[in-house]
């Protein structure tokens, strides 16, 4: 087990955002959270990854990193695409002393080798494209070694090409490190091609768990409402 | 049938107290959030937790790029002062004493107010746009996601930076304001530069020149550290960013004037 989550609760002006879910994500295993924006699912990684603090429950995590690709990359616009991937091994208090530019420089190479943009290093976030910086995002998320890796609508925005491209980097970094994922997604085409496992969030609550494969049967109300992208259904969207 | 507690929030006198207790509670709430955060960089200061490359470019940043701006700044408040004084002192004969008055103004207050509004406007505002800008695009997230200290690596080169440079920038811009006081007090009263400065040094004293040595010091990392505090507390897009930049100047113009109230009640009464 890497992650485990416990009757997790959070609570946002009088909203109870995340209300009482229980899940667990083995190593190696991809987990896709499914549901309607607002539904909490990026709260959820923010309370893993300890963002936020959560209200009540409890969040189980193995020994070693937590990392995050963030919706809009979160690249730091200020340093090139080098000195963002090798940001963690120069700033951290665990690792400043580990590594010597040498090493930082082969490291920041290898990575960016692995994500498919060898030779952009010198390169700032601005000048890259969304896929692109996606990418370094992803290089710079790994570069820690981390056993749980959390995505956040890693294909939200891309060209349908860019997002194959993206979900299939999801499943080589699986294969790689055998770490634990979350991907947060509504898109079909994410699920079906990373997730071993899907939830799907309602109003703060798991409506929904079981296979890719299971959901596309959409046999209960919730499933066929999400699949078929109806309006009709027990979901309502929130005004 | 209108009930007393729906009639009490309709009227006038609840919208006012309860506008005010909001502002009131926003207060509290950011003054602790700016005390919280200094504490935490003055123990990463202690601790020695300094990033120097970040350092160097913060001080550049804060003591050179601002230094156009607040010498001019400085420069035409020394101007205006003197023009209005000199002509006026000559008159009453007292022009022996022109020199010294500019000086004590210049040293005691002009100097460091006038440089901290000029360095609060051009670079704290810069700071609390950099931060709430970073705020909203989920930087400072991916700070803490990597396991590093956003409030050390942000913060602390960008404080320190304030409290090393301004300084610097207080006695040159005071320099320039006794000088430019001269020049003025020349032109508009007639007054010879002997004059000028053989009165100028009578009422300086040591304690004047540590003093604002001292406050200069205290308005640098305070601009700094509000700027920081509002920018990393941003929230919303475009419009938190605007919001934490207006506030960040606001609270530090309130800081260098309440300061300055402090230096001027703990020094010189």
């Amino acid at each position: 087990m890497s992650i485990e989550v416990r009757n997790l609760v959070k609570t946002f002006d009088d909203r109870k955002v995340i209300n009482d879910i229980s899940f667990k994500v083995a190593n190696g295993e991809i987990l896709a959270i499914v549901g309607f924006s607002g539904s909490g699912k990026s709260t959820v990684l923010k309370l893993i990854c300890g963002l936020i603090p959560n209200d009540s429950g409890e969040i189980i995590t193995s020994e070693g990193d937590i990392a995050m690709v963030f919706q809009y990359s979160a690249l730091f616009d200020s340093l090139s695409v080098a000195d963002n991937i090798a940001f963690a091994l120069r700033e951290r208090k665990d690792l400043r002393k580990k590594y010597n530019e040498k090493e930082i420089k082969d490291i920041v190479s290898q990575k960016l080798e692995l994500v498919g943009l060898k030779g952009i290093e010198n390169k700032f976030p601005s000048e890259l494209s969304g896929g692109m910086q996606k990418r370094v995002s992803f290089a710079r998320a790994i570069v820690t070694k981390p056993n749980t890796i959390l995505y956040d609508e890693p294909t939200a925005g891309l060209d349908p090409m860019s997002s194959t491209l993206i979900e299939d980097y999801i499943v080589s970094l699986k294969r790689e490190i055998n770490a634990a994922s979350i991907v947060v997604t509504h898109q079909m085409s994410t699920i079906t091609r990373t997730a071993d496992r899907v939830i799907m969030l309602y109003d703060g609550k798991i409506v929904f768990e079981g296979t890719p494969a299971e959901l596309l049967k959409q046999d209960t109300p919730y499933t066929k409402q999400f699949v078929t992208a109806s309006l009709e259904g027990p979901m309502k969207m929130k005004a | 049938m209108i009930t007393l507690q729906k009639y009490l929030r309709q009227s006038a006198t609840y919208k006012v107290f309860s506008q005010l207790f909001i502002l009131f509670a926003d207060f509290l709430d950011t003054l602790g959030k700016i005390a919280q955060l200094g504490f935490h960089v003055l123990k990463c200061i202690l601790k020695g937790e300094i990033e120097f490359k970040e350092l160097l470019a913060q001080c550049d940043r804060f003591g050179v790029s601002s230094l156009p701006i607040t010498l001019s700044i400085v420069g035409m408040t020394s101007i205006i002062v003197a023009s209005q004084v000199a002509h006026e002192m000559v008159k009453q004969g007292g022009g022996n004493f022109v020199g010294m008055l500019m000086t004590i103004l210049i040293v005691r207050e002009v100097g460091a107010i006038m440089s901290g509004f000029a360095i609060t406007s051009m670079i704290g505002s810069s700071l609390a746009s950099e931060l709430a800008t970073m705020r909203v695009t989920e930087q400072v997230d991916a700070i803490d996601v990597l396991g590093v200290d956003s409030i050390r690596y942000l913060f602390v080169p960008r404080v320190l930076s304030g409290a090393i440079m301004m300084p610097f920038v207080v006695i040159l811009a005071s320099v320039v304001g006794v000088l430019l006081g001269a020049v003025t007090s020349d032109m508009f009263a007639g007054l010879t530069y002997r004059a000028y400065f053989d009165s100028a040094g009578l009422g300086l004293y040591m304690k004047d020149l540590s003093v604002c040595i001292l406050k200069a010091i205290v308005f640098g990392a305070t601009i700094s550290l509000i700027s920081c505090t509002c920018g990393y507390f941003a929230s919303g897009g475009a419009k938190g960013v605007g919001l934490a930049t207006t506030k960040a100047v606001v609270w530090s113009f309130i800081a260098i004037v309440v300061w300055d109230m402090i230096f001027a009640v703990l020094f010189f009464f």
